[in-house]
């Protein structure tokens, strides 16, 4: 006797777990703009290479003879797949199912997702729409008593959200609505991103309401909100962007932290010299220039992948390549506040610097920093405590790093352009310019009695700043061997493929001496 | 005609006015220059289209994310 009924028993729960909500909740989704979860882990993933763990679970409805009627699959969608050929778990939540949430999910298959990342050593990409299986007021009533949050038996996952960030690559993918556990499942990555149509909220307009906040959810916690605030780091127009920005964050690293990154062929020439370098920064000082064309002619052709474009916007981070070796990229935008760095730029350098001692990323900075943001503002928002730990962050990193000194270089942000305490590569470009304090404003206080005693105050002011500045110059520094070396700007891409050369086997694989927190 | 504000990333002060009402200008041309530290930071044009109406003078001090002119674009 063969096992055939069983066989068409396993291929029956196998449909009902692939018909998710049923035609009408899968059409609702669809008629909203977005992908089913199946749709989306297919579209994410290798063509053909998901391997699903649990699909068969779920609530079950039984006639009186104890015969299957339906099976409400669980709506939470895992299991293994291929990203660019590389093993990866993918973990979703099914809208089509109960919105999302907790009412219909099985807490241990998110938790199972996370222990499977852990466990194989392979990053982890969480699809969120939803509450992401937290808690509703409703599971009250359906289980019968309230849920302590991380209650007995319930701490697992929470652990798991952040203690994963020290072990593999996690990536969040808001799509919809993404609220409470969800959004906390989203923000707690190394990588966000979230369509512009999503919303992302610890509670949503129906709870903020009773604050006398009337907000719609795009109001509330859009792509705009939520990439400005730094709680996601990416928005794109369309789901298949998400996938890709996903795809392509992944590629830049290795598949847990007890490896390193992979190193691609790269056909651009490590002795290419762009000759716009040498114009790139004014001479006058008081005129900005754009860092992101620079950032283009010195790393590998169209290799570089910005994070967190909107937040923390002094800094401009990613991921990039030098002959191929991912490193980490920080460098000063002064079109914002002329690079100087404000409470959330140290934040943002803070959580770069952090993911790149996690996953082995040699850094490389291309620097113009004023120093820190000043004012009332700059004092309320406390730069100077997130100042001093983004230097702390610095100074406790490992890896390798090279810095540029583009232009400004001054006080203690200028002093937290490479790790203290050890050795590090250094150049500075023909326009490098530093000092303990910018003398545009420090002049007058420091030689207010000659100011004011000179016939002509305005003149002498000027002979001063004249005066100074000749005695400024980035050469002086270097006879006194304050600075290694001075550089034609055009010899960048060089200097740092040769970095990058002499990083490669510098890279440790394992987990770093502190956990990454989100 | 779909009109764009557009808005100051940064606050300072409004260190000069490179475009007038009437005026047709092209994408990422510059609009305005922000004085803030000490640096002269342009703020340029997310569109082509026409300046409608500007919303802030010379001199005057702005906020992070101040409305500083009306752009008619399309």
């Amino acid at each position: 006797m063969s096992w055939q009924p069983e066989l068409d028993e396993l291929a029956r729960r196998t449909a009902m777990a692939e018909a998710m909500g049923g035609d009408d909740k899968v059409r609702r989704q669809h008629d909203a703009g977005r992908l089913t979860v199946r749709e989306r882990i297919h579209r994410l993933l290798d063509a053909d290479s998901f391997h699903e763990v649990g699909a068969l679970s779920g609530i079950g409805a039984y006639d009186a003879h104890g015969q299957l009627r339906q099976v409400t699959p669980a709506n939470c969608v895992f299991g293994r797949g291929r990203i660019d050929g590389r093993p990866v778990v993918v973990v979703g939540d099914d809208f089509t199912v109960r919105g999302g949430s907790a009412d219909a999910s099985i807490a241990a298959k998110p938790l199972m997702a996370e222990d499977m990342a852990a466990e194989l050593r392979l990053p982890i990409v969480r699809v969120i729409e939803g509450s992401g299986g937290g808690g509703s007021v409703k599971t009250i009533e359906t289980k019968g008593a309230s849920n302590l949050p991380g209650g007995i038996g319930g701490t697992r996952l929470f652990w798991r959200t952040t203690a994963n960030l020290a072990e593999v690559p996690v990536v969040g993918l808001g799509l919809g609505s993404v609220a409470g556990l969800g959004a906390a499942r989203l923000a707690s990555t190394h990588f966000s991103v979230m369509t512009k149509s999503s919303a992302m909220f610890v509670a949503g307009p129906p709870v903020v309401a009773r604050l006398g906040q009337a907000l719609d959810k795009q109001d509330l916690g859009g792509a705009d909100i939520q990439t400005r605030s730094g709680a996601v780091d990416m928005a794109v127009d369309t789901e298949d962007e998400a996938f890709a920005a996903a795809r392509r964050f992944l590629s830049y690293l290795p598949s847990s932290v007890h490896a390193v990154s992979p190193v691609l062929p790269s056909d651009d020439d490590p002795q290419r010299a762009d000759e716009a370098l040498m114009s790139a920064v004014p001479r006058d000082r008081r005129k900005v220039y754009k860092m992101r064309p620079i950032i283009e002619a010195v790393v590998d052709r169209g290799s570089f992948f910005e994070i967190g474009r909107h937040f923390g916007r002094s800094i401009i981070a990613g991921l990039a390549r030098l002959q191929g070796l991912p490193v980490l990229l920080l460098a000063s935008d002064p079109f914002h506040y002329g690079g100087a760095w404000g409470a959330e730029t140290c934040q943002k350098v803070v959580r770069m610097v952090d993911l790149a001692e996690t996953f082995h990323l040699p850094v490389v900075y291309l620097m113009d920093c004023p120093g820190f943001m000043i004012g009332l503002e700059a004092e309320r928002s406390a730069t100077i405590r997130h100042g001093v730990r983004a230097m702390a962050a610095l100074n406790q990193c490992t890896v390798p790093w090279c810095t540029v000194i583009v232009r400004n270089a001054f006080g203690v942000a200028g002093a937290a352009h490479q790790p203290a305490g050890r050795f590090s590569l250094r150049y500075a470009w023909l326009s490098a310019y530093w000092g303990s304090l910018p003398l545009e404003g420090g002049i007058e206080a420091a030689y207010r009695a000659e100011i004011d005693a000179a016939p002509d105050p305005k003149a002498k002011l000027a002979e001063i700043e004249e005066r100074l500045n000749t005695l400024r110059s980035p050469f002086r520094s270097a006879e006194r061997f304050w600075v290694e070396e001075i550089i034609d700007p055009r010899r960048t891409r060089a200097l740092l493929c040769d970095f990058a050369r002499l990083a490669e086997p510098l890279r440790t694989p394992g987990p770093a001496r502190f956990a990454l927190r989100p | 005609m779909p009109t764009v504000t557009v808005r100051t990333e940064v606050a300072g002060n409004v260190w000069k006015l490179l475009a007038q009402p009437g005026d047709a200008v092209t994408a990422d041309q510059d609009l305005l220059i922000i004085e803030s530290m000490k640096m002269e930071i342009p703020v340029s044009a997310p569109a082509a289209g026409t300046v409608q109406e500007l919303l802030v003078a010379e001199g005057e001090a702005v906020g992070e994310e101040q409305a500083l002119l009306r752009l008619q674009t399309g």
